[in-house]
């Protein structure tokens, strides 16, 4: 369930305020260097210099596009039935991870079985977070509750000089 | 410059697709060919460039208000001015106005002038138009540019291209795609049936082919595309020792498709949809569309044993949840659909129901009357009973041709239940006619077979693996009026001469015996222009009395004299006929004296139904 909290966090964060916020980057184990220098906005670069925050809303917008995730999280849903939620959601998870998986490259940071030991890596808090009874000086393992994603590869499409990325979804009008 | 790969191009009616495969001058010629397939890069967003492995066969026209500017540049070109594939198939969706589509099925179609700008087909005032000629020509050259964008150390001009085409493609249609491909910067090609080709993958994939098939064996290949089926027959021969193989027969066109059931499944769902109160718009049909054809497949998977699979239409606006049409596609709708519709068990002799010949037929694509695949399937066979030495196939009893082996071909055919009807039918005519079962060749890769076969038939043409011999698929007939007193009101009684035999093989000519013609030089003469797929006993010469329904007429030909050529004398001309390598059939008209004029078609006239 913290994965779904974790998610909205994150979307929301990038509707409001264009990134990230720090505490949601955290729990990403991204850090700010990374998410503001991925390899198409570096293609992009001599075009325009364009802002760090185009690549969450070309995300955002890819997302919309293919699998319509912001007009789902701005809907209120309180009203419907759990069925026709369920019946959306269906629809549009496939879609929605399959952009994912095109664009990014996720891995989980610790690739074991959740609820079984395993190594940490390396002290780095970016990509370790120890919980519970954690001493002093952290072991060297313990049982791993989350594998954690890290993105492994960003592979955003190329923005055009004349694209105005704020626009997550255009508006559409119909010539009946 | 040597070609260094052989390129086969499947120009298809909803997807294309480019293979090919290295010449090695001394490699082993038992040795896999190894074809490869050529990623298309391809704008599949506004602003997104991606390779994909097939071409959807889409022009988009865009006006100033449908992309961003600069949105759709391709790597090799920053300015282009139309949208083709992914993103012309997407966009088109939403605006059919401004979409060309089915190109190739227009590109055939006899009933309009195929080099006028007609597509997109129903375009609203003002919006470009372009010709079917003209929108093969820019898929064409769209896979040159990939190829070279790719490709960049080995130009695609040098290379020996391979295009397919359907074997139900008559002369006009295929001398409209090789004018396509001339247009497009194509220079070392040829024209492959696509029934072929798909043998020729299956060959590629089974080097020990051999020992699969024996002399005497009749395939059956049975091609089902997005829009059109196929048939094909060839037969397993012998000559000097080794294993041949002879095209026999070749189907005539069927413009049905896979797409037509996937929208006939869609048509069920939303009839369901209706009777409970929800009705659907145009856009969401599409979506419905799209959503049966992936709830048909995953249903037809291998090992699924689901009933159902849901089908959900997305709200529209912004509100996505409040607005979802929640249905189900049935596996009992498939198999209605296909037993009532398109597979329908039946007897050999259930001949597909006649086109519609109305004296006001609507202007647009001639789909076929009957949905029935398995009657188009029957009336192909039953076709074969009149056969000479040329097309001889094994028959049953009652003159049905008596294939021993299915190849399937297309998309559709991925499915276990599609092929089980289609086995199930044939085996029991087979049955009938006291003959044993069929057995399915099995291939694999079904929407990539016929360019990767396009690609190894190339490799064939240069000495390097076995070929299908067959030469011309269909006999051509040349209209005469026949020497009789006029009678007021009755147009003279028209026969045909046959001009090009069934069967008349690649480089080869035939000069017609018998009827000469007064040709006054200089002056248009136009002649009436017949084929058929079923008439395979006629010899160069023969005068068929009766033009009935065997015949069917195509682009009338004209004789094409040289700019001022001109002068009042009558020469007495014979018809010689000539079938190039490339496969493009040539009428010319001969004088005593060696002077030569060749006949074109003239496809800008309207041909009279």
């Amino acid at each position: 369930m913290s994965r779904l909290v974790l998610a909205f966090r994150c979307f929301f964060n990038i509707l409001f305020h264009g990134a990230l916020s720090d505490g949601a980057l955290t729990e990403l184990h991204l850090s700010r260097r990374e998410a503001a220098a991925p390899k198409a906005a570096a293609a992009a670069a001599p075009a325009a210099a364009r802002p760090p925050s185009d690549g969450a809303l070309q995300i955002l917008g890819i997302l919309q596009r293919d699998s319509r995730l912001v007009d789902f999280l701005m809907e209120d849903i309180a009203a419907y039935s759990d069925d026709q939620v369920g019946a959306a959601v269906r629809e549009m998870h496939d879609q929605c991870r399959d952009s994912l998986r095109r664009y990014m490259t996720l891995q989980p940071v610790i690739d074991g079985v959740e609820g079984t030991f395993a190594k940490a890596p390396a002290s780095d808090p970016n990509a370790v977070k120890f919980i519970g009874n954690v001493p002093a000086t952290p072991p060297s393992g313990g049982t791993l509750r989350h594998k954690g994603w890290r993105a492994a590869k960003i592979d955003l499409p190329t923005v055009a000089a004349r694209q105005d990325v704020s626009v997550i979804a255009p508006a559409e009008i119909e010539i009946e | 410059m040597e070609p260094k790969y052989v390129i086969g191009i499947d120009l298809g009616t909803t997807n294309s697709a480019l293979a090919y495969a290295e010449i090695r001058p001394d490699a082993d010629p038992f040795a896999a060919a190894k074809v490869q397939l050529l990623g298309i890069p391809q704008l599949v967003n506004a602003g997104e460039v991606r390779d994909e492995d097939l071409l959807p066969s889409f022009l988009y026209l865009p006006g100033p208000s449908d992309f961003p500017e600069g949105t759709i540049a391709l790597p090799w070109d920053a300015g282009r001015g139309y949208v083709a594939g992914r993103l012309a198939q997407k966009r088109g969706v939403e605006n059919a106005g401004r979409l060309v589509s089915s190109a190739k099925s227009w590109l055939s179609h006899s009933g309009v002038d195929r080099t006028a700008a007609l597509l997109p087909f129903r375009a609203p005032q003002g919006v470009e138009t372009i010709s079917p000629v003209e929108a093969s020509r820019r898929y064409l050259a769209y896979l040159r540019e990939a190829w070279d964008h790719r490709m960049p150390e080995a130009p695609f001009t040098a290379q020996q291209v391979l295009v397919t085409v359907p074997a139900s493609f008559d002369a006009v249609a295929r001398e409209l795609t090789l004018e396509a491909a001339k247009q497009a910067g194509y220079e070392n090609m040829a024209l492959l049936e696509e029934p072929q080709a798909a043998f020729y993958a299956w060959i590629e994939r089974h080097p020990d082919w051999r020992e699969r098939v024996e002399v005497g064996d009749l395939i059956l290949v049975v091609d089902i595309g997005g829009g059109t089926t196929d048939f094909t027959l060839i037969a397993v021969t012998e000559s000097a020792g080794e294993l041949g193989l002879n095209r026999v027969a070749v189907g005539e066109h069927i413009l049905l498709g896979g797409d037509n059931i996937d929208l006939a499944l869609a048509g069920v769902v939303s009839q369901r949809l209706a009777e409970k109160g929800t009705r659907i718009d145009t856009r969401q049909l599409q979506q419905l569309w799209a959503n049966c054809r992936v709830a048909k497949e995953k249903l037809l998977e291998p090992g699924s044993k689901a009933k159902e699979q849901p089908v959900t239409v997305l709200g529209k606006g912004t509100g996505l949840v409040g607005g979802t049409i929640k249905a189900a596609l049935l596996r009992s709708d498939i198999e209605e659909v296909l037993a009532g519709g398109f597979l329908p068990l039946g007897p050999s002799t259930q001949m597909p129901a006649q086109q519609r010949r109305m004296a006001l037929q609507e202007l647009g694509l001639p789909y076929a009357a009957d949905a029935a695949i398995t009657r188009h399937m029957a009336r192909f066979l039953r076709q074969q009973e009149a056969t000479s030495e040329h097309g001889a196939v094994r028959r049953g009893a009652s003159g049905l041709a008596c294939p021993t082996h299915v190849l399937f071909n297309g998309g559709v055919l991925n499915a276990g239940l599609v092929r089980d009807r289609i086995l199930e039918t044939l085996n029991s005519w087979l049955a009938e006619e006291g003959m044993r079962a069929v057995r399915a060749l099995s291939g694999e890769d079904l929407m990539h077979a016929v360019s990767r076969g396009a690609a190894y038939y190339g490799l064939a043409r240069r000495g390097r693996g076995v070929r299908i011999h067959g030469g011309v698929p269909r006999s051509y007939y040349v209209g005469v009026e026949s020497a009789m007193p006029s009678v007021p009101g009755f147009p003279a009684p028209l026969k045909a001469l046959t001009v090009v035999p069934f069967g008349m093989e690649e480089g080869t000519e035939v000069r017609i015996p018998g009827r000469e013609f007064g040709l006054i030089v200089g002056q248009p003469a136009e002649f009436r222009f017949f084929t058929s797929a079923a008439r395979k006993n006629d010899e160069p010469g023969d005068l068929i009395e009766d033009i009935g329904d065997e015949l069917s007429e195509l682009a009338p030909m004209e004789v094409a004299f040289d700019t001022g050529e001109k002068s009042s004398e009558i020469v007495p001309v014979a018809f010689e006929t000539v079938v190039t390598e490339t496969g493009v059939l040539q009428l010319w008209c001969v004088a005593r004296d060696g002077r030569r004029w060749k006949l074109e078609f003239n496809v800008r006239e309207r041909v009279q139904a």
